[in-house]
This record gives structure tokens, sequence and C-alpha cells, in this order.
């Protein structure tokens, strides 16, 4: 274990200091933090901005900036930790570079999982922390929320790396995997809304089909308080059913691996 | 045959078989666009629970009909241009384009108007199945629909010229498909992605009618979902004719400028 801890400490020093060598693309991060920010605020502002509308999906103006907040958050942890590094895994494939990796004497999912990061993109997990903090000041938050939130949130991470983790896994039998990721950000682009906002059959498609509602509505309902037990009790369990699900699909796809050209 | 249009034929035909190639990419990138979607779901949702059924006069279906229309306009105009220009400037692909006998801009352009071609059955055919599922109305007078075609060649041709601006920003920075995101909000905003303008505060609303945006997206949105004249689309495309007219100046003069500017990688 203190293995591991040891092996991220030194990825990430090296992803880092690989990344301040293009210090300039930092401007057009921040740039494309404010233009997700933007289409996030502005969907709720249009929407609040009619006039006798109090609530979306009955959710006020500050629980909605609340789901916004968990929505530019985890956004922020895709550009950061995720997305970094599945994407790199499709390439790996193709090249036959994947070798090396399996090669190496540590778990080979934690080393494609671990292996980069893109701090640029870190003002999006800044803007999300942000708009939690200002929405929640507006609200009774509770520290029994608080933690519940956490957790929930915790949950939610896991889901969304589980759900990176499968798609992009499929590259060891289709190789084109970039598109995988789009379609993942088509539908979790549903997630900027608290679920309870969308028609019965989409709240009932984003919960259970694609599990959109555990990843920004649960955090902030679990926030203020207002989170059925049964769904505080089901965000873990379909969090660990996909870890050990991504997990096993993740070893099967090694173990049909060929490498390239053979 | 002017020897331009046989040259534009060929460049049209190979990008048109490039194209078919992808068609499968195609579904997935058009799936992608999801916003107007979204929007619209959650504006139905808004609407039910509205007493009266309706904001602003629009019911649900309303709402359908409408997002429904501008998911279908926004995806014809779809333009990926600056990321190509932006390629092409870093790696130095630019460079031997630039020997051959036309302006590289025709080559996009053509590549651009051949993915429409390929993805059009595909939209009408998904457009079809969320209308039947949202329940939507769409206008039945064949004149409106020459209006939205009319509109939205110019549109995307406007479009298609200011993203080429953007691109050609390569030159000077390596941030320029960043600038094309944030203007990609103002055209989602003022065009009415997040909502018809009508429910736009009135000053942003003043503000958009001097702009391009609101013509090329929203307008022909709405006379699909039968909330705008006829009327209203000649104007909209008299003042689109005026933008095309700017942004032919800028691309002319950025792309004079910026190829000065341009040392190709290892030279």
């Amino acid at each position: 274990m203190t293995r591991y801890l040891r092996l991220i400490r030194i990825f990430t020093g090296a992803t880092i200091s690989a990344q301040l060598e293009y210090r300039a693309n930092f401007l057009g991060a921040v740039l494309a933090s404010l233009g997700e920010v933007g289409v996030a605020l502005l969907g709720i502002a249009v929407l609040f901005g009619q006039p006798g509308t109090v609530s979306v999906g009955g959710y006020s103006f500050h629980q909605a900036l609340l789901v916004v907040g968990f929505f530019m958050l985890t956004e922020g942890f895709i550009s950061v930790f995720v997305q970094p590094n599945m994407s790199k895994i499709a390439e790996a494939v193709r090249t036959g570079s994947m070798d090396f990796t399996l090669l190496k004497p540590i778990d080979a999912q934690f080393n494609v999982s671990t292996r980069n990061l893109n701090v640029l993109r870190v003002t999006d997990i800044l803007i999300g922390l942000g708009l939690i903090f200002y929405a929640a000041s507006f609200l009774t938050v509770t520290l029994g929320g608080v933690l519940a939130a956490a957790v929930m949130y915790l949950s939610a991470l896991v889901i969304v790396y589980c759900i990176w983790l499968a798609l992009s896994t499929t590259a060891f039998w289709f190789v084109k995997t970039q598109n995988m990721s789009e379609l993942f950000n088509g539908v979790f682009g549903a997630g900027r809304f608290p679920v309870t906002a969308f028609p019965v059959p989409v709240r009932a498609f984003l919960t259970f089909v694609v599990p959109i509602a555990f990843i920004t509505t649960v955090p902030a309902q679990a926030l203020t308080g207002g989170l059925s037990t049964l769904l505080a009790l089901a965000s873990p369990l379909v969090a660990a059913v996909l870890f050990v699900g991504s997990r096993l699909f993740w070893k099967k796809a090694v173990g049909s691996y060929t490498s390239a050209s053979s | 045959m002017t020897p331009f249009l046989r040259k534009f034929r060929v460049l049209f035909s190979t990008q048109f078989a490039l194209m078919t190639e992808y068609r499968a990419e195609i579904v997935i990138w058009m799936l992608s666009g999801t916003l107007s979607l979204v929007m619209m779901l959650v504006w139905m949702g808004q609407a039910a629970a509205a007493p009266g059924g309706q904001i602003r006069g629009f019911s649900a279906s309303d709402f359908a009909s409408y997002f429904l229309a501008t998911w279908f306009v926004g995806q014809l105009l779809v333009v990926w241009v600056a990321w190509e220009l932006d390629f092409e400037v870093r790696q130095g692909t630019l460079s031997p384009k630039l020997l051959r006998p036309m302006d590289p801009m025709w080559g996009h352009y053509s590549g651009h108007v051949a993915e429409k071609i390929v993805r059009f059955p595909i939209m009408l055919v998904l457009v079809g199945l969320f209308a039947w599922l949202a329940e939507a109305r769409f206008s039945l007078d064949w004149r409106v629909y020459a209006a939205v075609l009319g509109l939205v060649i110019l549109g995307f041709t406007v479009r298609f010229l200011w993203e080429y601006s953007l691109g050609l920003l390569a030159f000077w920075t390596e941030s320029s498909t960043s600038f094309q995101e944030v203007v990609w909000l103002v055209y989602a905003a003022l065009g009415g992605l997040f909502a018809p303008l009508a429910f736009y505060p009135q000053w942003v609303q003043d503000i958009a009618v001097w702009t391009p945006f609101p013509y090329m997206l929203g307008l022909p949105a709405s006379l699909i979902a039968g909330k705008a004249t006829l009327e209203q689309a000649g104007q909209g495309m008299l003042v689109l004719l005026g933008w095309l007219a700017v942004f032919v100046l800028v691309r002319v003069w950025v792309w004079r400028v910026g190829l000065r500017k341009y040392g190709a990688v290892g030279a």
C-alpha cells in the first residue's frame, strides 16, 4: 500500500513538471473553464429569470446552484484526474505500448488510472467548490448534511471513474474510443440540472440506466438534508457494484489483449 | 465550367467520399451535441408544472417543437474548422496546401458541406423519432422551409468564416480553440439554444438583434416551430448578408496578416 502511495507521488511530480513546460496553455484552460461554467449558469439563469418561476423541479435557485457546483466539481475531477489517463488507453492499445504497462510489477489498472494529471484544468475544481460554498451560504446546512454529502460525493466520484474506465476499456476490442467519451459528455450534460427537473421517464433513465442523478443531484440533496434513505443507501451500492464490475471487465479485456500487429 | 468550379467539384467529391467513410462517427458527433435536447426536456417539465401548462405562451409541445428545431438547425451549423486550422498551423501541414493554386479555405468549406449532406438523412430520422416521442408539431408550409434553407446557408457561411478567422489566430497563440469555445457560448446564448430569445431580459434582446446569432439559429427554429413569420425571415436574411460581408473581409485580412507571421515547422 505504501508502495502505491509513493508511486502516486512520483507520478504526480513527473506529470506536473511535464505540464509546467506548457504554461501558456493555462490561458486556454481558464477560458475553457469559464465557457463550461457559463453554459451551466446561463441555463439556470434563464429558467429562473421567467416571471413567477420560484423553483425548477422543486429546487430553489440556490439549491439548483448547488447542483451546478457539483457539476463543475465533477467536470474538474474528470478533466484533471480521469480523462488524461483514460484517453491514453486507446492510444496504448493501438500502438502496442500497452505491453510495457502490463509488464510492470504493479497493478496495470492502477498504473493506467494514476499516471497522468491535467493540472491546468484545476480551475474547474476551484469554480465548482466556490459555487458550492456560495450556494450553501444561502441554505441551512447541518454538520450531518455535510458528512452525508461527502459520502455521497465520494460514491459519485467512484461512479464517474468506473463509467470512464469501462468505456475506455472497450478500446481493447474496438480500438477507436475517443467517441465514447464524447457520448458520455453528451449525456452527462443533463447533470447541470436537478434530475427532478426532467419528465418522469427521463428521470428514471438518468437514475437507473446512466446513473447521472447520483453524481450531481444526490450530493446536493444530501447537503440540504432532503435526501431519501433509499437513495442514500443506493448511491454507495451503485458505486461498489460498478467498481467490481469495471474491475472484472478490465481483467477480461487485459486477458484478451494480444498486442499490436499480432 | 470555370477552372475554379472544376477544382471545387473535385475537392467536394473527395471530401464527400471521406465523410461517408466516417458515417458512424458522424452519428456519435451528432448525439454528443445534446444541450438543446437537455434544455428541451427541462422546459417541458417546467411548462407541465406551471399553472395553465404554459410559460410565456409556450406549452410543453411548443417547447418540444422549438428545441427540436433548434437541434436540427444547430446540427446544420456545426463548424469544426478552428480545430483543423489549429492542428495544421502547429504541425506545419498547412505548408503543402499553400502551394496549391487555390485558397486552402475552399478545401475546408467543401469538407463541411459534404459532411452536412451525409448528416442530413440521419438527422431527419432522429428528428422524426424525437418529435414522435415528445409530441412536437412542425410547420407544414413549404415556403417556411425554403426560408429556413436560405437562412441556414447564410448562417452556416457566416459561422464558417468567423470560426475560420478564430482558427487562424493559431498563427499567434496556441489557445485559439479556447477562444472558439467562448465565442460558441455567446452564439449558443444569443442564438436561443437555452431558451427562445423572447425569454431573455429586454436589454439582452436589444443587444442580440445587432448580432448575427438570433437570425442563424433561433429564427429558423422559430419558423419551423410556427412561431415566426416570413417577413421576419426576410429581415433576418438581410442582416446575415451584412454580417457575411463583414466576415469575408475579416477572414481575408486575418489570413493575409497571419501568413506573414507563419513560419513552418522546421523552416
